[in-house]
């Protein structure tokens, strides 16, 4: 398994459109990709509800990780993305 | 061909707004527009009201207040986004009646807007109204083109 930490600084924090958007570029991916913050934790291949529900704001830290045959290259693309746009 | 399903087939969805039903396609927003949270539609509001489009509960009251996700007891998850962007307005403009957690059957006044202030800082104030769990649907028609008062099916889904 292959995680990262990060603390978003967008300061509308993970709304609808960057929920929408982290599950699209998850599904380019086999592994499991789960996204954590503080005790709520989704698993991004069930959909945009359960990211939106973490209810992650500005300066909230949270914990992404990858597991399966490709979660080298998925947890690089799901740091990429974050620092990018969040 | 298709057309003669008996009406229990399929869920019905109710409009939260009452309004001008869009396709999704048309939304100004790519978000939307490529469906990129789930198949649905939109409503063009006339009137700051929101109602809830089902039975079930508030699955989750955004803090801006600007969009409110519906876990339906068919199953459905539902995303009402009040306007494009309106994430930016920090909650400013809405009033909401319900909490997340609280159960609501349909119909009941769930949140309000003012429509004219939210233009007049400059905002579409269109409705999309989506299944965020498209995937749990074998179809999902939405209902477009038309005028429709709040409860009006707008999304017919079938399992």
């Amino acid at each position: 398994m292959k995680s990262f930490k990060y603390v978003v600084k967008d300061e509308l924090g993970i709304h609808a459109r960057p929920a929408g958007q982290i599950v699209k570029e998850a599904k380019n991916f086999e592994s499991a990709i789960t996204v954590a913050c503080g005790a709520k934790k989704t698993v991004l291949s069930k959909g945009v509800m359960g990211v939106m529900m973490l209810g992650v704001k500005q300066g909230a830290e949270v914990e992404v990780s990858a597991e399966g045959a490709d979660e080298d290259a998925a947890i690089e693309a799901m740091q990429a993305f974050f620092e990018s746009n969040l | 061909m298709f057309g003669f399903f008996k009406k229990n087939d399929f869920i019905e969805i109710g409009a939260p707004v009452s309004g001008e039903t869009v396709a999704s396609s048309e939304i100004a927003d790519p978000t939307f527009a490529e469906e990129m949270l789930g198949k649905g539609m939109a409503v063009r509001p006339v009137e700051g009201k929101v109602y809830a489009p089902v039975d079930g509960s508030i699955a989750l009251l955004f803090d801006t207040n600007h969009a409110i996700t519906f876990e339906a007891e068919c199953g459905a998850e539902i995303l009402v986004h009040i306007g494009l962007d309106t994430v930016s307005l920090k909650g400013q403009h809405y009033t909401p009646h319900v909490s997340t957690g609280d159960k609501v059957k349909k119909g009941d006044l769930v949140l309000e807007f003012d429509m004219e202030k939210i233009k007049e800082a400059g905002f579409d104030t269109i409705t999309p109204v989506i299944i965020c769990n498209t995937d749990d649907f074998s179809e999902i028609v939405p209902v477009t083109g038309t005028s429709v008062k709040a409860g009006d099916t707008v999304l017919k889904l079938k399992k």
